[in-house]
Order: C-alpha cells, then sequence, then structure tokens
C-alpha cells in the first residue's frame, strides 16, 4: 500500500506525459476500430463469400470466380442490372428536379421560418418507410385514392393502370420517398453562396434569370450532384419497394439479391451480386465528390 | 440472521424448482403456437397427473436447432410436417409410435385414419407421426367478378382476368401447383423437360397477374386498392375469413386437380423420458373437442371433425421437400425478370 503510493509519487512527474501521448493513440484507434470492425470487416467477409459457392444448401469454401463468370454470362443478370441502375438514375434526376426549388424558395426565408419548414420537410424521415410505402400503394391503387379522385373529376373514365404495379409505380414511389434526402444538400450549398456573388451579378447588369443561371446555379453544382449521388446510392440498395409496388413488370437487382439470401440460400452469389452493386455504389458517391473537390481547388 | 433465513429459503425453493423440473412426470412439448393452449394443458394435467412444458417455436429451422442441437434429449414431443419430419427419421431424431396406446386416432376424420396412405408419415412400416393439424392452399375468388365459380388453378391463366389475378411471391409453390394442373403425378420431383414446360407456364401466369404478395395482409391491401378477382391462396382459410370479415365478396375453392397442403403431426423424439407420457398427450389432444377449438381458433383444419379447411371429396396434396429448392428459386428469378 505504502509503497504504492511512495512509487506514484515519484513516478507520477516522469509518468504524466505518456498518458498525454496515449491519448491520441486510443483516440484513433477507437476511431478506426469502430469502421474497421463494423464496415470494413463485414464488406471484406462479403467480398470474401463471393469467391465461394453452393452445393446442396453447404457452402463449399473453395475459391472460385464462378459467381461473377455467372453475373457477366448468364442472361437474367445484366439487363435487370442496367434496367436497375437506369431507374435509379431516373429517380436520381427526378429527385434532384423537384428539391432544388424546394431548397432555393427555403434559402429565400429569413430566419426562424427558413428552420421550422426545414424541420417539417425532414419529418416524413421519421416515419416508418415500410408505412410510407403501404400509403403510397394505397394512393395509387387501380381503385386507389389518385384514380377514384381522377374519375371523380370526370379527368378519365376508366382507371388509369400507368402507376399500377410496375416500374412507373417503383419510380415514383422512391422519388417519394428519397425527396428529403435531396433537400438536404441542395440547400446546404445555396445557402453556402455568399449572397454578395449574387449583388455584384445584379450590379454588374445581369438580370435575375441570368444571376441565377450563371451564379447561383453552377455554384450550386457540388451539392446538386452528391444529391444525386445520394438518393442514386439509397434507391439502388432498395429491395422492399420494387416488392411492394413493382407487381409483375417492376423486378429489381436489389430483388434478386434478395432472394439469394432468402429462398435460394445461395450467399456466395448473393455476395458477389452485392459486390458488383457496390462497386456501382462506389463509382456514384465518387462522382458526386469529383465535382465538389476540384470546385474546391478554383476557388 | 435473516438474510440467513432468505438464503436458505430461496436455496429450498430453488431446490424444490429444480426437483420438479427434473421429476419424470414433466412431459416437454416443443411445438407450434395453438397447439398446446394453456387450458388443454391444465386439463391433461388434471387428467393424467402429468405436468407439461411447452416451448413455442417460431421456424422450421428453429425445431431442427433445438432437437438436432440435444440429439433429441431436451423434448419428448414435438410438432413437425410431413415434409420436415423426413429429415428427423433420417437422422434417427424421432421414434415410431406404438398406435395402440393412442386409441383416439382410430376416430380421425377418413383421410387421416390410414397412415401408410400419407406419403413420409411411415417408414419401414412404422408410424413417425401423428397427424394433427393441416391447412390447403386453394384458390380465393371474388363472387362478383368470376362467373361461374372456379374449379381449377388453370383459371389463373384465363385472358378474362389478365391484371385482376394475385399470385404468390414463392418458386416452389409456383412451380408445384403449375405441375399439378399440367397432371403431373409428383409435382415435388420435376424433370428438366417437366422444369422446362412449367416455366413457360409460369412466365405466362406471371403476365397474367397484377402482383405477387408475400403475406396475408399484403393480400388484403391490394385487394381493397385494386380490381382483384382471384387469389392464389396460400394463407388459406385464414386468408378467406379475413377477407369475409371486411365484407369483400369472396369464396374459396379446393381446385379439382389438387391443392397443395401442408399437414403437420406430433413425433416424438428419440430422447423421450416417458413414453407413455408421449403417448398419452397425443391420444388427449385428438379429442373431438379439442379439434374444433384448435379450428376455431386457429383457423386451421383439425384431424378428428370436419372443418371448413377440406370436404372429404378434396383431393388434398400433402407437401413434400422439393428435388433442389436453389433451382426453383433460381427459375423464378428468371421468370420474373422475362420481359
Amino acid at each position: 500500500m505504502s509503497s504504492r503510493v511512495a512509487d506514484a509519487g515519484v513516478e507520477a512527474p516522469a509518468a504524466h506525459p505518456s498518458p498525454s501521448r496515449l491519448v491520441p493513440w486510443f483516440a484513433a484507434l477507437a476511431a478506426y476500430a469502430v469502421p474497421i470492425w463494423f464496415v470494413l470487416a463485414p464488406m471484406a467477409l462479403f467480398l470474401g463469400y463471393s469467391f465461394f459457392s453452393v452445393d446442396k444448401g453447404n457452402i463449399v469454401f473453395t475459391p472460385t470466380v464462378a459467381n461473377y463468370v455467372r453475373f457477366f454470362t448468364d442472361p437474367v443478370f445484366l439487363p435487370i442490372f442496367w434496367r436497375t441502375c437506369l431507374l435509379c438514375l431516373a429517380v436520381a434526376v427526378l429527385c434532384v428536379l423537384f428539391a432544388f426549388p424546394v431548397a432555393y424558395f427555403l434559402t429565400t426565408l429569413r430566419g426562424r421560418r427558413r428552420y421550422v419548414l426545414l424541420v417539417l420537410l425532414l419529418v416524413p424521415l421519421l416515419m416508418s418507410y415500410v408505412i410510407k410505402i403501404y400509403a403510397v400503394r394505397s394512393i395509387l391503387g387501380g381503385n386507389g385514392m389518385l384514380n377514384r379522385a381522377l374519375l371523380a373529376t370526370g379527368l378519365i373514365d376508366k382507371p388509369s393502370m400507368l402507376f399500377v404495379f410496375n416500374l412507373n409505380a417503383v419510380l415514383l414511389t422512391l422519388t417519394v420517398l428519397l425527396i428529403p434526402f435531396a433537400v438536404l444538400p441542395i440547400f446546404l450549398s445555396l445557402e453556402r453562396i455568399p449572397k454578395a456573388l449574387r449583388h455584384a451579378s445584379a450590379d454588374l447588369g445581369a438580370s435575375n434569370a441570368q444571376t441565377f443561371w450563371r451564379v447561383t446555379v453552377p455554384l450550386s453544382l457540388p451539392g446538386t450532384l452528391s444529391a444525386m449521388s445520394f438518393v442514386f446510392v439509397l434507391a439502388i440498395g432498395d429491395f422492399l419497394t420494387p416488392q411492394m409496388v413493382g407487381g409483375q413488370s417492376g423486378f429489381t437487382f436489389g430483388r434478386i439479391i434478395y432472394s439469394q439470401f432468402g429462398t435460394a440460400f445461395n450467399w456466395p452469389f448473393g455476395a458477389a451480386l452485392s459486390v458488383i452493386l457496390a462497386a456501382v455504389v462506389i463509382i456514384a458517391i465518387r462522382l458526386g465528390g469529383r465535382v465538389e473537390s476540384s470546385r474546391g481547388r478554383i476557388q | 440472521m435473516i438474510g440467513f433465513k432468505h438464503v436458505l429459503g430461496a436455496a429450498a425453493l430453488a431446490a424444490g424448482l429444480w426437483a420438479s423440473s427434473a421429476s419424470a412426470e414433466t412431459l416437454r412439448v416443443l411445438a407450434w403456437e395453438g397447439y398446446a393452449d394453456p387450458d388443454w394443458v391444465k386439463d391433461f394435467t388434471k387428467e393424467t397427473g402429468i405436468d407439461v412444458d411447452v416451448v413455442f417455436i417460431g421456424s422450421d429451422d428453429e425445431i431442427w436447432a433445438k432437437i438436432k442441437g440435444s440429439e433429441g434429449k431436451d423434448f419428448d414431443v414435438m410438432a413437425v410436417n410431413t415434409a420436415q419430419l423426413q429429415r428427423y427419421i433420417d437422422a434417427s431424431l424421432v421414434k415410431p409410435w406404438d398406435l395402440s396406446k393412442i386409441p383416439n386416432q382410430k376416430d380421425v376424420l377418413p383421410r387421416f385414419r390410414d397412415l401408410s396412405a400419407i406419403k413420409g408419415m411411415t417408414r419401414d412400416g412404422k408410424v413417425y407421426g401423428i397427424p394433427f393439424c393441416f391447412d390447403s392452399i386453394g384458390l380465393i375468388y371474388d363472387t362478383d367478378k368470376v362467373k361461374p365459380a372456379p374449379t381449377s388453378m388453370t383459371v389463373l391463366w384465363d385472358p378474362q382476368y389478365q391484371g385482376k389475378v394475385l399470385a404468390y411471391d414463392n418458386g416452389e409453390h409456383n412451380f408445384s401447383f403449375t405441375a399439378l394442373t399440367e397432371g403431373i403425378e409428383n409435382p415435388f420431383h420435376l424433370t428438366d423437360e417437366q422444369f422446362a414446360k412449367i416455366k413457360d407456364k409460369l412466365v405466362d401466369l406471371k403476365r397474367n397477374t397484377l402482383s405477387f404478395y408475400t403475406t396475408a395482409d399484403e393480400a388484403m391491401q391490394i385487394y381493397h386498392n385494386n380490381d382483384v378477382a382471384l387469389i392464389w391462396a396460400n394463407y388459406g382459410q385464414q386468408q378467406l375469413k379475413a377477407l369475409q370479415k371486411v365484407g369483400a365478396h369472396v369464396a374459396y375453392v379446393a381446385p379439382e386437380e389438387g391443392s397443395l397442403s401442408w399437414l403437420d403431426n406430433w413425433a416424438m423424439t428419440s430422447g423421450v423420458k416417458d413414453q407413455a407420457a408421449a403417448e398419452k398427450w397425443v391420444n388427449f389432444l385428438l379429442d373431438k373437442k379439442i379439434g374444433a377449438q384448435l379450428s376455431e381458433r386457429t383457423g386451421f383444419g383439425n384431424t378428428v371433425t370436419a372443418s371448413s379447411n377440406a370436404s372429404d371429396g378434396d383431393k388434398l396434396v400433402w407437401l413434400e421437400s422439393v428435388e433442389d429448392p436453389l433451382k426453383r428459386s433460381d427459375l423464378w428469378n428468371e421468370i420474373k425478370a422475362a420481359p
């Protein structure tokens, strides 16, 4: 007991710098451990599994590229893959088209009103996404709210099937679900544009439209593109929306991956498809981020 | 001092509990919710003096994990379906029943009386499963829209109902029922030739459907918001009753080519401690009153009294494990991906 006290007394001044040297180490370890353990390790596992195969319900742990060969040669997968990419690109473009005016309107508001409205726009994110899909489905159905309203107003004389259980329905539902994710980055980039630049543009004789197209839009491009890549990534990973509103023609890549882990019980193939999807996602994020960084350099 | 007394009391209580759970007169039952209701357990204990410990399970895989994990020693009786029962017999995890000890089995509905006639129930002349609960997968149709009443699943392909058909999102079942409509003898073991033919049929079916559903609730919601005439009723009578309850004009048909049906059985584990108790349990449950209560409470068919799940003339095709689930699932994806 006493010796320990004595030790501490002697060593304390000398040992003092070492904990402070250790602290950043621990902080770094904690900062790295979480992403390594919860993000990188599972992804590495996926990559590893993608080189295995399945025989009669058991995973065979002999490395093979058969899963990747199958993806590129089987006539089923590539068309669905491209169709899904195209669909998600359309969702991203639509989301940005809807979100931009909203975000722009927000920046024109002053003080508290701006943030109250922003919070209101984000409220849908608090609601379960499955419930939102159910809600959309009862709006879009053949006898859904939309069709009944259109019939009642006499705009159509029989229920329109344009948005009922097909790829259009998936497009519409994903767009509705993901708009809030597009509003935020666009709003942030618009907000960052110094007012002085717009005033300068006006002082130099530009009309409002000219200022908008030649100053505001280019300067907001990084935010708009990151909003697009954000929405694209969220949409391409979705498998529930196509299942719930896609009907018999709204089959997407996410559904194929889902089935490999459920009914097919072919984890290695599912892992290979996921790796391919992850590659697409990484490319999309890089594209979304590129403009931002190159712009940053110019400024 | 008081603390010591408490500890002593707790120890005595624990010892008492230990003794009661270890006594030979406790039957350990592994069953699905609804197969061992508290009032039945209470009556059983009153009648026989045997205590019952029930553990409820949520999936076939869970039963397998529990039984295989303890090599059958943790439970005395369990409820499994006919298709699943096979792997337990293969692994010697179940023991044959002595039918003379289960006299009530003689008075069950005609369909369940001859156990050797139900595929998968017996092996080498020994009975491994006692049928208890079943349901069939039939066809639900809207009585206002579909006239006359259909008699076969082939109506799902009728172009008259294009875009008004709700099918089920499961490759395994879809191949089986389509094989039945094609008159294929064993829908669970298809040849390559049959696979190709059924696949084409399913692509046609897909073009006639509005959507594929997975849960009964989902089917109900789609029915409400769309013009649906026919539903391939994976959830059988439960699904029908739920629809009728909300005022839908629907009826149920058991197709003439046969309905895919599941059948849950009581099986005795190889690690059974008291065989007589297990026999008494099953005999007790094969009772008219309990059978009627089972059907009333769960909506499933029982084997003792007639229920709306199947009339005597309906042809039921008991589900078996299919030849290659992976192949069926891959083909189902191809069908869904087809333009």
